[in-house]
C-alpha cells in the first residue's frame, strides 16, 4: 500500500469546523500545549514544588526541585500563587504545603540488665502471672487505634470487621493509613507529629502500626545535626532509624497504649523483599529492647508460601486457598489483612485480659 | 505510564511533534509510533513488552493464513487463532483463579488436588489487545477485513492511546486512519483539550475524593456503617467508576485526537439509561459491541428462539463479567446484568415488540429502576468477596437511622455533579468547545493552565491507578 504523498507543505490553516467549533493546527495545539504547561506549572508551581519534596531521593527528585524552586519563586513574586492559595482555602487545605520535619520522639530508656515491663498492665513475658493484665469489658472496650503507610490499611479494614465481632474492642479513629509515607520522611509526612497529637484526641489503649514500606532508601529528613545519611542499611541508617522507630514506641508507651507493629511482607520482587527483612530486623530489635511495650508481627513469614518465597494464595482456617496479596505484589488483600487482623488480636489477648467478662457475664447470669 | 503524570507529559511533548514530523512518510510513522508505543508499554515492565509484541506476530501469521485458506482449513486457522489469544489471557488472568476455585470445590469434597497457583503478575493492559487482536483475526476470518502488513498492524495493537485500557478499536476503524497521512491544518483540538480536561478532573478530582472519603472505608467493613452510608457509598461508587473509566477514555481519545486519529466514543451519559439494554448503548460502548459481535452473535444472537435468545444474552454477560476480573464476584455482576437484559427481552417478547411511547413521568421511573439496577450490581463489582457483598445489601436494610458522619456535603455534592452532568443537553459541551475553539492561542493556553491547576489543586497528593488498569 502506498504511504501517501510527498512532504506536506504547512499552510496558513483554512477555518474548518465541525459542529461549530473551528478545527485547529497541529503546530497550534502544540502551542497551546507548551504555554499551557507554562502557565499551569506558575499557577501551581507551589503545589509542584511541595509534591518534588514529596518525591523518592534521586537524581529525578533534584533535577525537579532545582526546576520547581525557582519556578515558585517567581510564581509568589508575580502573585501567580494566589489563585491556588484562594482553592486550597475555600476547601479547607490550606496547610497542604506546610512542612515540619522535627522527629519529636523521646530519649531512649536507660538500659537496664534486665528488662522490665514498659507498661506495667502488660506481661513482659506472655502468659508471665507475676504481672496483672489490665481486663477490658464491654462497658469499659480496649480503645484500638490503626496508623501507618499504605501497608496498613487492609490489616485496619480487617480490624475493624474483626471489632465488630467483639464487644471488648473498639477501634477509633478510623484508619489513618497515609499513602507514600513513611518515618524517613516527615517532610512529606510528619507521623512523630501526627502520632503525638492522635495520642492526645483519642486516647487508645493499643496502637497497631505499620511503617517502613516506603523507607527503604539512602535518604532521611529531620536528621539530627552531625548525623549524615549516606546508604540504606548501613549503621548510621539503622541506628537513625532505629531511633525513630524506638522512640515511637515509647512515646505510645507514654501515653499508656500498647504498640502492636505490623513488620513488612515478603513481595514479589526479591530485592524489595530482601532491604524489607533488613528494615523488619531493626523494628524487631527495638521492639525486644522494650518488653511488654510492644509485640512485632512477622508478616514477612506469615506470607511466604511453602518453598519461603512469595505466595499469592495461602490456605485460610478452613483449608480454603485464598487470594491474600494485592495485583501490585507488595499490599494484602483483604483475606490476607483478616490474617494478620486474627494474629494482632491473639496478641492483644496475650498484653490484655480481653476474656474474663464473658466468664463474669455468665456467672451473673447463672446466678 | 500513567496519563495523568509528568512522566507521561514529558513523553507526549516528545511523541506530539515527531508523530506529526514522520506522517511525512506513513512507512517511517508506523515505525515511530510503534516504538514510542513500545516505550510507553515497557514503562511499566519492560519484560511485557516480549507478550505484546508475542500475541503480534501470532495474531499477524495467522490472519494471513486465514486470509489465504478457504473451508475448512480457514475455519481451524481462526479456531488456533482465538485460542492461542484466549489461552495467553487465560493464563495470566485466570490460571490462579481457576486453579484457587477447583482447589476449594475438591476441598469441599474432602478431596486435595495436586495443583498449586503461581503467583502469576497480570500483564497490564492483556484484556485489552488481546481482544483488539481477536477482532482483527475473526473480522479477517469473516471476510470484513483483508490482513495488512506487520508494521500496519503493529501500530494499530500497540497504539499507546488505547493500548492499556481501550477504548477497544476495531480494525476497520483505526487501521485505514493510520493508511493515510493526517491532515495537520484540521485537527479538532477543542475537542481534544476539553477531554483531556475534563477526562483529567474526572479521575483526579472527583473518582479520587469519593473512593477515599465513603467508598474504600464503607465498602471495606459495611458492618461499621448506617444503612444511609452504605446507599450514599454504592451511588458513590457508581460515580466514582463512571468518572474514573470515562476519565481515562477521555483523555485516550483526546490524545488521539491531538495525534490525528478518532476513535469511536466510549460513553454516552449511561446514567440517564430507560433500561439495562439501553445502559449498555451507553457504557463502555465499544466491549458491548465487541461482546456482541463476537461473543452474541456467534453463540446465535436472537435467531435461534427465545429460550436460547434469554440464554445467549446471559451467558455473553458472565462471561463479560469473567472478562473484567478473575472473581465470582464478577461472574455475578455479569449475571445480574445478564438476567435484566434477559428479563427485559421477555418482556418485549410478551407484548409482542409493540412498545407505547412512554410519558415523562414512566421515562423518569424507568431511568430510576435501571440506575439502581445498575447500583446493585456494582455493589457486587467493587465487594471483595460475595458475602462482603450481601454484608452491603444486608446493611441497606438493617441500620437506618445510626450515625452517618461519612455523608457529608463534599460527598453528596460530587455525586450530584457526576451522576446531573450526564442530565446536562448535549449542546452544552459543545458550545463550551465551540467557544474555546474561537479563543486566541493564548486564552485558550490560559484556560487549559488553570483547569491543570485547578486538578492538582483540588485532587489528593499521588495519583491512584485506574481501576481499568486491573481488568
Amino acid at each position: 500500500m502506498a504511504s501517501g504523498p510527498g512532504p506536506i507543505r504547512i499552510r496558513r490553516a483554512q477555518v474548518a469546523e465541525v459542529d461549530g467549533r473551528r478545527l485547529g493546527s497541529a503546530g497550534r495545539a502544540l502551542v497551546v500545549i507548551v504555554l499551557a504547561l507554562v502557565f499551569g506549572l506558575l499557577l501551581d508551581a507551589r503545589g509542584l514544588h511541595r509534591s518534588a519534596i514529596n518525591d523518592p531521593a534521586g537524581w529525578q527528585r533534584t533535577v525537579w526541585l532545582d526546576f520547581t524552586g525557582p519556578l515558585a519563586g517567581v510564581s509568589g513574586a508575580i502573585g501567580f500563587e494566589k489563585p491556588r492559595e484562594w482553592v486550597k482555602e475555600a476547601l479547607g487545605r490550606s496547610s497542604d504545603d506546610s512542612i515540619d520535619t522535627t522527629v519529636a520522639v523521646p530519649a531512649p530508656p536507660p538500659r537496664s540488665a534486665t528488662p522490665r515491663p514498659v507498661l506495667e498492665t502488660h506481661a513482659a513475658v506472655p502468659g508471665d502471672p507475676s504481672v496483672k493484665r489490665r481486663a477490658f469489658t464491654p462497658s469499659d472496650p480496649l480503645r484500638l487505634w490503626v496508623a501507618g503507610d499504605s501497608l496498613v490499611i487492609e490489616p485496619g479494614y480487617a480490624l475493624q470487621r474483626a471489632a465488630l465481632a467483639t464487644p471488648v474492642i473498639k477501634t477509633v479513629g478510623g484508619v489513618d493509613g497515609h499513602i507514600a509515607t513513611g518515618l524517613d520522611r516527615p517532610d512529606v509526612f510528619n507521623w512523630f507529629l501526627e502520632i503525638r497529637h492522635e495520642l492526645k484526641v483519642l486516647k487508645p489503649n493499643a496502637v497497631v502500626l505499620s511503617f517502613g514500606g516506603n523507607d527503604d532508601k539512602a535518604y532521611m529528613t529531620g536528621v539530627p545535626p552531625g548525623v549524615e545519611i549516606s546508604a540504606f542499611d548501613d549503621p548510621v541508617w539503622r541506628r537513625e532509624y532505629g531511633r525513630r522507630v524506638g522512640g515511637l514506641i515509647d512515646l505510645i508507651n507514654r501515653a499508656g497504649a500498647y504498640v502492636v507493629w505490623l513488620g513488612l511482607p515478603i513481595t514479589d520482587d526479591r530485592g524489595q523483599s530482601a532491604r524489607f527483612d533488613q528494615i523488619n530486623s531493626v523494628i524487631d530489635q527495638q521492639v525486644e529492647e522494650r518488653p511488654g511495650g510492644a509485640v512485632y508481627l512477622d508478616t514477612y513469614s506469615l506470607f511466604a508460601g511453602p518453598n519461603g518465597g512469595y505466595a499469592e494464595y495461602l490456605e485460610d482456617l478452613a483449608g480454603n486457598m485464598v487470594d491474600v496479596r494485592a495485583p501490585d505484589g507488595v499490599h494484602l488483600a483483604p483475606a490476607g489483612a483478616d490474617i494478620v487482623a486474627r494474629q494482632v488480636l491473639k496478641d492483644l489477648n496475650v498484653a490484655y485480659d480481653l476474656t474474663s467478662w464473658r466468664r463474669r457475664t455468665a456467672a451473673a447470669v447463672t446466678k | 505510564m500513567l496519563f495523568p503524570t509528568a512522566t507521561f507529559t514529558l513523553f507526549f511533548l516528545v511523541v506530539l511533534p515527531l508523530s506529526w514530523l514522520a506522517m511525512a512518510d506513513m512507512r517511517r510513522w508506523r515505525l515511530f509510533i510503534i516504538a514510542a508505543s513500545y516505550v510507553f508499554y515497557g514503562w511499566w515492565d519492560w519484560h511485557f513488552v516480549f507478550l505484546l509484541a508475542g500475541c503480534t506476530l501470532w495474531t499477524h501469521v495467522l490472519a494471513l493464513q486465514i486470509d489465504r485458506a478457504g473451508g475448512g482449513t480457514r475455519r481451524a486457522l481462526v479456531a488456533l487463532a482465538v485460542t492461542g489469544q484466549l489461552s495467553l489471557l487465560g493464563y495470566f488472568k485466570y490460571y490462579d483463579f481457576f486453579v484457587s476455585s477447583s482447589h476449594n470445590l475438591a476441598h469441599d469434597f474432602g478431596v486435595g488436588l495436586p495443583i498449586s497457583t503461581r503467583s502469576i503478575v497480570l500483564p497490564v493492559g492483556i484484556s485489552f489487545f488481546t481482544f483488539m487482536a481477536i477482532s482483527y483475526v475473526v473480522d479477517t476470518y469473516r471476510g470484513q477485513f483483508k490482513p495488512v502488513t506487520l508494521p500496519r498492524f503493529a501500530a494499530y495493537l500497540s497504539f499507546f492511546p488505547h493500548l492499556v485500557a481501550g477504548p477497544i478499536v476495531r480494525p476497520n476503524e483505526l487501521i485505514p486512519q493510520m493508511e493515510t497521512r493526517r491532515d495537520p491544518r484540521r485537527v479538532d483540538t477543542s475537542r481534544a483539550f476539553y477531554l483531556i480536561a475534563t477526562g483529567l478532573f474526572k479521575k483526579v478530582v472527583i473518582a479520587n475524593y469519593l473512593a477515599t472519603h465513603i467508598c474504600d472505608p464503607v465498602f471495606a467493613v459495611p458492618g461499621s456503617h448506617s444503612s444511609l452510608e452504605i446507599l450514599i457509598a454504592v451511588y458513590a461508587y457508581a460515580v466514582q467508576i463512571y468518572a474514573d473509566f470515562s476519565g481515562y477514555t477521555d483523555m485516550a481519545i483526546g490524545l488521539a485526537l491531538l495525534l490525528g486519529f478518532t476513535f469511536p466514543q466510549n460513553f454516552d451519559s449511561p446514567y440517564t439509561a430507560t433500561s439495562l439494554q439501553n445502559f449498555w448503548r451507553r457504557w463502555h460502548m465499544t466491549l458491548s459491541r465487541w461482546l456482541r459481535d463476537y461473543l452474541y452473535i456467534p453463540l446465535g444472537g436472537n435467531r435461534k428462539g427465545r429460550v436460547r435468545t434469554y440464554f445467549n444474552l446471559i451467558v455473553t454477560m458472565l462471561l463479560g463479567g469473567l472478562w473484567h476480573g478473575a472473581s465470582w464476584t464478577f461472574v455475578v455482576w455479569g449475571g445480574i446484568h445478564g438476567t435484566g437484559l434477559a428479563f427485559e427481552r421477555w418482556r418485549r417478547d410478551r407484548s409482542g415488540g409493540v412498545e407505547r411511547s412512554p410519558g415523562r413521568a414512566r421515562i423518569w421511573a424507568q431511568r430510576l429502576v435501571t440506575f439502581n439496577v445498575v447500583c446493585l450490581a456494582w455493589i457486587f463489582f467493587r465487594s471483595d468477596s460475595i458475602a462482603r457483598a450481601w454484608e452491603m445489601i444486608t446493611g441497606l436494610f438493617t441500620r437506618w437511622g445510626a450515625p452517618s458522619p461519612l455523608v457529608s456535603a463534599g460527598v453528596l455534592s460530587w455525586i450530584v455533579v457526576g451522576i446531573g452532568s450526564q442530565y446536562l443537553p448535549a449542546r452544552f459541551p459543545l458550545g463550551i468547545m465551540a467557544r474555546f475553539s474561537r479563543l486566541p492561542v493564548l486564552g485558550q493556553a490560559v484556560v487549559l493552565g488553570a483547569a491543570l491547576m485547578l486538578a492538582n489543586a483540588m485532587g489528593p497528593a499521588g495519583v491512584s491507578p485506574f481501576i481499568y488498569y486491573r481488568f
